[in-house]
C-alpha cells in the first residue's frame, strides 16, 4: 500500500521548521494511523471517505493536511479525535488504541488527550472568554481555584490578558480563536486538532494564529495537526499531508525539493508562497 | 460541574422573551393547581368546622315524637341536624338573612326528653358515655341568647369539650351558678371573664351568674351560646328534668352506626342520629371534586409541560453545532444531560416560584368576589348560617399547598428536560459539529 509508505517521524524531523526540535531518534510517536478506513453508506451505495491511510506523527510536529473537499481531510481529524469510528484500521495515540476505547473511555480521552480548534471557533455564547478556557477544565473535575488559575495562564500566553471576561460575540474573529487555543490548551493535551483554524480569520490574523501555534510549539512541545486549505498554514507546517479520495497523495515538505514536484493544484497553492 | 446551572441561567436569560412565555405555561399549572388546592381545603375545613359545631358527638340522640320527628332523620339537610333536633327542623333556618325569628321559635319549641333516657342509653352496651344537655332561649342581660345546659364532665367525654379561649372550664358539676359565654356573644354583648350576668326564661329577672370562660368555635353560629350547669338550666328555664339532646360516645368508633341504630330501636321517643352517617357520602362527595379539580390542574401542567419540551427541543436544535462543540472537547453524555437538565430545572424553579406567587394573590383575593370575607362580620343567626356557606368559597392556602404546587412546577420542568437532554446527550458529533 503506497500511502503506507510515506510519513514516518523522521521525515518530519529533517524538515528545516524542525531544526530547533530534539533529534529523530529522541522524538516520541504521539499518533500513528494503521490501515485507516471509513466508509458511509448514502442510500445503497456505500462511499469511501477514508482508504487505507497510513501515518505518523510525532511530538511537537506541526502537521498540515490538505486535499479538495470530500477528500476525506476532516474525516481523518475526526478519528484522530476521536468523534467518529473508522470502518477499518486502527488509531494509536500515545500507545492507546482508540479502538479499545468504550463511548465513556473516549469522551475522556477527547476530554484529556485533544484539543479541537474549529473555523468558526464554537465557544459557548454565553461564556466569557474565561469561563470558555475553564469549560474542559470543569469537566475534569479540576478544584474551581486551580481552573480560573490556568485559565488566566492560558489566556496570558495567548495575549487576551485584557479579555479575559468578554463574551465571545464582544472578541474579534481572531481573538474568538486564540481563546479557542487556549480552550484546547487547559487539559493539557497531546495533540491539539484544527479543522480549517483560519478559515474565517484575514491572514493578518492567521498569521497571527500560526506565530502562536509555533510558539506553543517551542514552549510547550505542543503537537498540532491542521486541516486547511489556507497557504499561510500550510506555509508553516513541518509536514503536509496530500488526500485525494481518502487516500494520501503525497507527503510535502514545504519549502524543500519536495515540494517542487506537485500536482497542479497543489502547485496553485504553493506558488502563492515564494 | 458547578457551572452548568449558572450556563443554564444565562441562556434563559439570553432569550428572554422565549423563557418567559414556556414559564408562563408552568406558571398557569401551578397557579391553578394551588388556588383548586386550597379551595378545596378551604371548604372541607369549614365543613368540617360546621359539623363540628352543630353536632359536636358521635351520636346526637333527640325526641323523635312531635314535630321534630319528621324533621330530623329523615328531611331537614343532614349537616344541621344535631343540635337538638328540631333546633334546624324547618327550611328556615337555612334560609340565611331574616330567618333569626324562624329559628327562635324552633328553638324554643323543640321537644325535649325525660332525663331517665340518659341512663338507659348509658346503660346499653357499647356507648361510653352519655351526656345530658339542654338547649334553650333565654336572656342574658335581658338580651336574648341561645343557653345550652350541661353535664361539664360527660359533656368533655362526649363531645371533646368546649375550645376555652380565656379563663376556664366550667366546674365538674351539673349546678352553681357559672357561666361560658362564646367570643361572638361575649364581644356582642361586652361580657368578659368575670362579668357577672343576669340569667333567665324571660327578659326581666333570671338568677346572677359569673362568666367564667370565653370559648371560640371558629365560625360566627357556634360562638352565640352561653353554656351553665345542667340542673341549673332546667331550674331557670323551669324544665326540670328534662333534656333536649343527649351526646353518645361510643366505645369502639367504627361501631358508631350500630350503636346509633340500637338506641332509636331500644329506647322508645327518641332517636340517634349518627352525623358520620351523613358526612361519609359528602365526604366522598368532597373527594371527587378534590381528585376532579386535581386533574384539571394536572392537565394544565402537562400542557405547560409539553411548553417546556418544544422550547428545550428547538433550543437544543438552536444549538445543535454548540452541542457539538461539547461533545469534541470533552463532555460526556452525563455532563451534557447536567447542563440541559439545568435550563428545565431551572425553569421549573421560576415557573414554580411565579406560579406561588400568581395563586397565592387568587386565592387570597377570591373571598372579596364571592363575599365570603365579610361572613364572619355579619351579624345574625341566619346570615351567619348563609355565611358558612359563603365562607366555603374561601381558599385556605397553607405551607403544605404551597410546598406542593411548588414542587409539582418543579417536578414538571424536569420531567419534561429529560428526553430534550437526552436526546442532546446522544447527538453525533460529527453531525452536529457539520449543522450550519
Amino acid at each position: 500500500m503506497s500511502s503506507s509508505q510515506v510519513g514516518s517521524p523522521s521525515v518530519g524531523a529533517e524538515a528545516p521548521a524542525s531544526k530547533a526540535a530534539q533529534t529523530p531518534e529522541a522524538r516520541p510517536v504521539v499518533v500513528q494511523t494503521i490501515d485507516l478506513a471509513k466508509r458511509y453508506k448514502h442510500g445503497r451505495i456505500a462511499v469511501a471517505a477514508l482508504d487505507g491511510v497510513s501515518i505518523t506523527i510525532a511530538k511537537g510536529e506541526i502537521i498540515g493536511i490538505v486535499g479538495p473537499s470530500g477528500s476525506g481531510k476532516t474525516t481523518l481529524l475526526n478519528l484522530i479525535g476521536g468523534l467518529d469510528r473508522p470502518s477499518n484500521g486502527r488509531v494509536i495515540v500515545d500507545g492507546v488504541d482508540l479502538g479499545t476505547l468504550d463511548e465513556g473511555k473516549l469522551a475522556d480521552y477527547r476530554l484529556k488527550k485533544i484539543g479541537f480548534i474549529f473555523q468558526f471557533y464554537n465557544l459557548m455564547s454565553t461564556l466569557t472568554a474565561i469561563e470558555n478556557v475553564e469549560l474542559p477544565m470543569g469537566f475534569a473535575n479540576v478544584p474551581k481555584a486551580e481552573r480560573g488559575e490556568r485559565a488566566e495562564e492560558l489566556l496570558k500566553t495567548v495575549g487576551l490578558e485584557l479579555r479575559m471576561d468578554h463574551m465571545p460575540d464582544e472578541l474579534s474573529g481572531g481573538e474568538q480563536q486564540r481563546v479557542a487555543v487556549a480552550r484546547a490548551l487547559s487539559n493539557s493535551p497531546s495533540v491539539i486538532l484544527g479543522d480549517e483554524p483560519t478559515g474565517d480569520l484575514d491572514s493578518k490574523s492567521a498569521k497571527a494564529l500560526m506565530d502562536l501555534i509555533w510558539a506553543l510549539r517551542r514552549e510547550k512541545k505542543v503537537t498540532f495537526v491542521l486541516v486547511t486549505h489556507d497557504p499561510i498554514v500550510v506555509a508553516r507546517c513541518d509536514r503536509v499531508y496530500s488526500i485525494r479520495d481518502g487516500k494520501v497523495l503525497r507527503e510535502i515538505i514545504p519549502k524543500t525539493e519536495n515540494a517542487k514536484r506537485l500536482s497542479e493544484e497543489e502547485s496553485l497553492m504553493m506558488d502563492t508562497l515564494y | 460541574m458547578s457551572s452548568s446551572m449558572g450556563m443554564a441561567f444565562r441562556s434563559l436569560k439570553r432569550r428572554r422573551l422565549r423563557t418567559a412565555f414556556t414559564v408562563s405555561g408552568i406558571v398557569v399549572g401551578v397557579a391553578l393547581i394551588l388556588v383548586l388546592l386550597s379551595l378545596t381545603s378551604g371548604t372541607s375545613t369549614r365543613a368540617n368546622a360546621l359539623i363540628n359545631t352543630l353536632s359536636p358527638a358521635q351520636i346526637t340522640v333527640v325526641n323523635s315524637t312531635g314535630r321534630t320527628s319528621g324533621a330530623v332523620p329523615a328531611g331537614g339537610n343532614p349537616v344541621f341536624i344535631g343540635r337538638g333536633g328540631g333546633v334546624f327542623g324547618g327550611a328556615g333556618g337555612l334560609a340565611g338573612g331574616g330567618a333569626a325569628a324562624t329559628f327562635a321559635a324552633l328553638f324554643e319549641g323543640s321537644d325535649t326528653m325525660d332525663q331517665s333516657v340518659v341512663s338507659a342509653i348509658g346503660n346499653l352496651t357499647g356507648v361510653a358515655v352519655a351526656s345530658p344537655t339542654l338547649s334553650s332561649t333565654g336572656y342574658v342581660n335581658g338580651n336574648a341568647a341561645f343557653l345550652t345546659g350541661i353535664n361539664p364532665a360527660t359533656y368533655k367525654e362526649a363531645t371533646g369539650g368546649l375550645n376555652i379561649v380565656n379563663g376556664t372550664d366550667l366546674a365538674n358539676s351539673t349546678t352553681g351558678s357559672q357561666l361560658v359565654v362564646g367570643q361572638i356573644l361575649a364581644t356582642n354583648r361586652g361580657l368578659s371573664v368575670g362579668s357577672v350576668v343576669t340569667v333567665g326564661a324571660n327578659s326581666t329577672g333570671g338568677s346572677q351568674f359569673t362568666v367564667v370562660g370565653i370559648y371560640s368555635t371558629g365560625n360566627a353560629f357556634g360562638e352565640r351560646f352561653a353554656y351553665l350547669p345542667l340542673t341549673t338550666a332546667q331550674t331557670i328555664t323551669d324544665k326540670q328534668g328534662k333534656v333536649s339532646e343527649v351526646y353518645v360516645k361510643a366505645t369502639d368508633p367504627s361501631q358508631v352506626a350500630q350503636v346509633s341504630g340500637e338506641i332509636t330501636a331500644s329506647i322508645p321517643g327518641v332517636s340517634a342520629i349518627a352525623p358520620s352517617t351523613f358526612t361519609g357520602p359528602a365526604t366522598a362527595l368532597a373527594g371527587t371534586l378534590t381528585t376532579f379539580f386535581t386533574i384539571i390542574g394536572l392537565a394544565a401542567l402537562l400542557a405547560g409541560g409539553f411548553g417546556v419540551v418544544n422550547t428545550m427541543m428547538m433550543s437544543i436544535s438552536e444549538r445543535t453545532r454548540e452541542i457539538g462543540a461539547l461533545k469534541a472537547i470533552g463532555a460526556g453524555k452525563g455532563q451534557i444531560m447536567k447542563i440541559f437538565m439545568s435550563e428545565a430545572f431551572l425553569i421549573g424553579v421560576i415557573g414554580g416560584v411565579a406560579g406561588v406567587v400568581v395563586g397565592v394573590s387568587i386565592s387570597l383575593a377570591l373571598p372579596y368576589f364571592t363575599g365570603a370575607a365579610t361572613s364572619s362580620n355579619v351579624s345574625g343567626v341566619g346570615a351567619g348560617v348563609g355565611g358558612l356557606f359563603r365562607a366555603a368559597l374561601s381558599p385556605t392556602v397553607t405551607p403544605g399547598i404551597v410546598l406542593l404546587s411548588f414542587g409539582l412546577g418543579v417536578v414538571v420542568g424536569v420531567l419534561s428536560g429529560i428526553y430534550p437532554a437526552w436526546r442532546a446527550s446522544r447527538m453525533d458529533p460529527v453531525e452536529a459539529l457539520r449543522h450550519v
